[in-house]
């Protein structure tokens, strides 16, 4: 942390690395390196105030204030001999401690002692604040990583773009800096286009407002506040908005050093377009922000952001529209193209596309979807039927937009534009709906399927992608997952919870496997692993929604089988949890599961009433089969609260079956019993829980492993 | 400004910021980087100075003269320079300047784009420029061709001339600009556009262009064999865009296009190779 120390006490120093221009992704993340990197060198080594961060595509700049004039001493501690070794028999300083002494340039007597070893402290006066900053720029400048570096000149010295200039004074002076050609001095450049001549730096302090003068709004953050400003009085009087955008808006903000709003209209002829290929071909290839009307219908507008002054807007304004117009031409071109023929008419086209190469082609693919999804529809027949022909029509149109010049051209239109075609060539809206949303959620938090329909056919493409890509070995490991299973799985699991269907996601996942080509050596280990990796994924959004580590674990069994069930069963147990007689249940419980895990008795043994034998066995076992009847009545209404509170009811019972029984009697029978009905109860619990999983007092939420 | 007179200030600008005005290659290729005096200009150590038009021909994108702004053939103005002199990119600006594009007037902006042709095992950093929203000039600082680093590096700066020229005449329409001597760039191109079009898509005979496409290889490979790597050179940049018009026909699959490409990237290194093997340190660059 950098230290305040009293003002006018140092000098300020400022550096400003003028480049090419840098791509906009590079800058915020390079600004951010060069604070951590400055305030690691200076930490115990120089005082100093605030250090702060600024830039954009040309500028990298750091300021530092009241730097002090000279760093601190450092002190250095060099082991020595043990204590015993540095005396003589006779008392006096032994060869070995004296030569230590004295390599350090210290007396014997000045070596410390510390717990029985010597040590030689050295102090070095702490160099100029000049030195010490000059060291720290050049570690700076040589180690700033970016996504993708480049050489340009003949040193070979590697950055994100050229260096065009190195601004760097501390206090009044120049540092002497030299990097690829490039000596550093008190020239500061502004806008390419729009600065005259570089405006020559006397003091640190003056470099904002110089830029801001020559047309460098330097700071991101008010540069972004401009922008934003800028964006709203444009679209004013056409009723609408821009589209906010976060990515769209922080590129911006890093792509322009004085940004300057156009507002450009769109001829009506293109409004007949697909809204989100208008928009897409208006943000991906123009950089353009669409304007919105309040319920997020396109109007026909949009934005532009120019470098510079508002100075012959009207001719940019042209410029936009023109080339606007001609990507819409295009765009034009590939949709009639697309609607020449249907999306049925296009199927045979993915026989020639390869999905992956152990996986066959995007034509195989699609077939295994289509299996999946009359598959999923013919388990959930009872419970949540959906219209089969339906289903079975999108799934087998889900991938034909792969292979529209539209999706081509714009990838991530996959799944949307197919909806569209789908309805242009006649298919009924639910077809079209589940085509549009296969590919939904397409983030962590956006909507699943709106219909049945669609979330089976979506759930069938899921379920191959994780178990084809599990065979090919695509296995996510770390940072790496191309093929983006864990968005999957994570998909899969909300679109089951949220629809609230009931399928047996290891079962479905079990035939997914078996329908791949290329056949797995060891399928039941492949099975194992996919369904651990699912669980991975269920923890992971369990957690997000705020249960426990240790009460998600506790539902383990079975809730793969039965998601939504699962969930239901989570939330019974968090709502018991909170009552203060639940957590000595947990202990008798755990006390019960316990004993049986030591004595190997769950072999299923019914307990019998007549074997036993003490008041306290005979009312647990009329307790426990009362209180069972109840809970099961609460447990196929789905009321796991419910079941799970008269379950609990039984605690007084267990408490006195353990105050007064002995489970572990000579007497064979009436031990095999007691065991018997223990489990029988323990059973009971594990319809909800294992709570032999819960800790005694909640533990902290973590985040799970991504 | 004429187009014709957008070639002719761009090649005074650049003769007098030092470069050879060279005229272009006799062979139909993609892009202007395929003009020898890039490909091997690029690889040797020695100084390089030169600008040149380059007709560019990409047989996927001819729209049978429809589309105003997609053509299957066009012009490039390339630029390349090694080393790269200091504060080329406001050379680069002032060259926009003396066509009349003033960067005060107009929006310019500079957008990631690095290039890289994996058929040529080549690769450089570098931008789209973008005057007005139109993307006007590529300007790539080569770090890599033949798989192996450039020390030193060139830059080159490719022209697009006829958005340029959109831009200055204000049209809408590639077909309707002023070429110069009293014709515009229609006049001079609309039917070519068309008929090769019509060819490309779909009259073009796969089977010669295959069987072509063989031919050249094979010839380019006996021309290694023999040591003379610009003979060579010829035949691969023939091949390459027999296999341009191949894909553009259709005829070729997505396996067999990866394999074509794998093929002409194999000949392509094997000339850089051999042609550094066999010039000698003074006569590097004299391709």
């Amino acid at each position: 942390m950098s230290k305040k120390v009293a003002p006018n006490k140092g000098v300020d120093f400022l550096l400003d690395v003028h480049t090419e221009p840098l791509p906009a992704r590079f800058v915020a993340p390079a600004l951010e390196q060069i604070k951590c990197a400055a305030t690691r060198f200076l930490e115990g080594r120089l005082e100093h105030g605030e250090i702060s961060v600024a830039g954009t595509l040309r500028h990298l700049i750091l300021r530092i204030s009241d730097v002090a004039p000279k760093g601190k001493d450092q002190v250095q501690l060099f082991k020595g001999p043990k204590v015993q070794a540095a005396r003589m028999d006779d008392g006096s300083v032994s060869p070995a401690a004296e030569g230590f002494a004295r390599k350090y340039g210290l007396k014997p007597a000045q070596l410390k002692d510390v717990d029985g070893v010597l040590y030689a402290e050295v102090r070095s006066a702490g160099e100029t604040a000049n030195a010490l900053v000059l060291r720290m720029t050049n570690d700076i400048l040589q180690s700033l990583q970016f996504p993708k570096v480049m050489r340009w000149e003949e040193s070979g010295f590697k950055f994100g773009r050229p260096l065009r200039a190195i601004t760097a004074l501390l206090d009044g002076k120049i540092l002497p800096i030299s990097v690829a050609g490039v000596k550093a001095g008190r020239a500061v450049h502004g806008h390419p286009a729009l600065a005259k001549k570089p405006a020559i730096l006397k003091t640190p302090s003056q470099h904002e407002s110089l830029l801001r003068q020559n047309l460098v709004i330097a700071d991101p953050v008010e540069r972004r506040r401009y922008l934003l400003k800028a964006l709203d009085l444009a679209v004013k009087n056409t009723g609408g908005c821009c589209e906010g955008d976060e990515s769209l808006i922080e590129e911006t903000v890093f792509m322009v050093e004085h940004p300057v709003a156009i507002l450009g209209k769109l001829r009506d002829e293109h409004m007949a377009l697909p809204a989100a290929l208008l928009k897409m071909v208006m943000k991906k290839q123009l950089k353009f922000f669409p304007v919105v009307a309040r319920d997020g219908a396109l109007l026909p507008f949009f934005v532009g952001v120019r470098d510079g002054l508002s100075m012959s807007n009207e001719l940019i304004r042209e410029g936009y529209q023109r080339v606007l117009e001609a990507r819409f031409n295009d765009a034009a071109f590939f949709v009639a193209r697309d609607r020449a023929t249907s999306l049925e008419s296009k199927l045979p086209l993915l026989e020639r596309v390869t999905y992956q190469k152990t996986l066959g082609t995007m034509a195989q693919k699609a077939a295994r979807v289509s299996d999946m999804a009359l598959w999923i529809a013919t388990t959930l027949r009872q419970t949540s039927p959906v219209d089969e022909r339906a289903t079975a029509r999108a799934a087998r149109l889900a991938y034909a937009d792969l292979v529209t010049d539209v999706v081509k051209e714009f990838p991530e239109l996959q799944g949307q534009m197919g909806g569209v075609y789908a309805r242009a060539d006649g298919e009924g809206e639910r077809v079209a709906l589940a085509v549009e949303q296969f590919y939904f959620p397409i983030v962590a938090k956006s909507p699943v399927p709106a219909t049945a329909e669609g979330a089976v056919v979506s759930l069938a493409g899921k379920c191959d992608s994780l178990a084809g890509c599990f065979v090919a070995g695509l296995i996510p490991s770390g940072s790496t997952d191309p093929y983006s299973l864990r968005r999957q799985a994570l998909g899969l699991l909300r679109i089951v919870l949220e629809k609230q269907l009931p399928l047996d996601i290891d079962e479905a996942l079990e035939r997914a496997l078996a329908l791949q080509p290329a056949g797995a050596s060891d399928l039941l280990k492949l099975r194992a692993q996919l369904s651990e990796f699912i669980w991975g994924r269920a923890q992971s959004l369990l957690d997000e929604m705020g249960y426990a580590v240790d009460e998600v674990r506790s539902i383990r069994a079975g809730a793969l089988k039965n998601f939504p069930n699962a969930f239901r069963r989570l939330a019974a147990l968090r709502a018991v949890r909170r009552d203060p007689a639940f957590e000595p249940l947990t202990a008798a419980f755990k006390r019960a599961a316990n004993l049986l895990k030591q004595t190997k008795a769950d072999d299923g043994l019914a307990p019998d009433r007549a074997l036993l034998r003490e008041t306290a066995d005979l009312e647990l076992y009329d307790a426990l089969v009362r209180a069972e009847a109840t809970a099961n009545d609460r447990f196929v209404r789905d009321d796991f609260e419910g079941g799970l509170k008269s379950l609990a009811s039984l605690k007084p019972h267990l408490d006195s079956f353990f105050e007064t029984v002995m489970v572990m009697v000579e007497d064979e029978t009436l031990k095999r019993q007691r065991l018997a009905l223990l489990n029988r109860l323990v059973r009971a619990f594990r319809r909800v829980a294992d709570l032999s999983e819960i800790q005694e007092t909640e533990p902290p939420r973590v985040e799970a492993a991504r | 400004m004429t187009f014709q007179e957008i070639i002719l200030e761009l090649q005074d600008f650049w003769s007098k910021e030092g470069c050879a005005i060279i005229q272009p290659y006799d062979l139909e290729k993609g892009a202007g980087t395929f003009n020898p005096a890039t490909f091997f200009g690029a690889l040797t150590e020695r100084p390089t100075r030169c600008a040149y038009v380059e007709p560019s021909r990409r047989p996927a994108d001819g729209r049978y003269g429809d589309n105003p702004n997609r053509l299957g053939k066009y012009y490039q103005f390339q630029v390349i320079m090694k080393p790269v002199p200091v504060g080329i990119t406001d050379v680069y600006q002032r060259s926009l300047k003396s066509l009349g594009l003033d960067p005060k007037r107009h929006d310019l902006r500079w957008i990631e784009d690095d290039w890289e042709s994996p058929t040529l095992g080549a690769s450089g950093v570098g931008w789209e420029v973008w005057l007005d929203g139109m993307e006007i000039t590529q300007f790539t600082y080569f770090q890599q061709m033949g798989s192996m680093p450039l020390s030193p590096v060139s830059v080159e700066i490719t022209y697009g001339l006829e958005r340029i020229a959109m831009s200055l005449q204000k049209k809408n329409s590639v077909y309707d600009l002023d070429y110069g001597g009293g014709l515009t760039y229609g006049d001079l191109h609309k039917s070519q556009e068309r008929e090769f079009s019509r060819y490309n898509f779909e009259t073009a005979d796969p089977a010669l262009l295959s069987r072509h496409f063989n031919e050249w290889e094979s010839e380019a490979g006996r021309l290694v064999d023999l040591g003379d790597p610009l003979p060579a050179y010829d035949c691969v940049v023939r091949a390459s865009h027999l296999f341009n018009t191949l894909e553009a026909r259709g005829a070729i699959s997505v396996t067999e296009r990866a394999h074509y490409i794998g093929r002409i990237r194999g000949l392509a290194r094997k000339v850089m190779e051999l042609y550094i093997r066999t010039r000698t340190p003074e006569v590097l660059g004299a391709a």
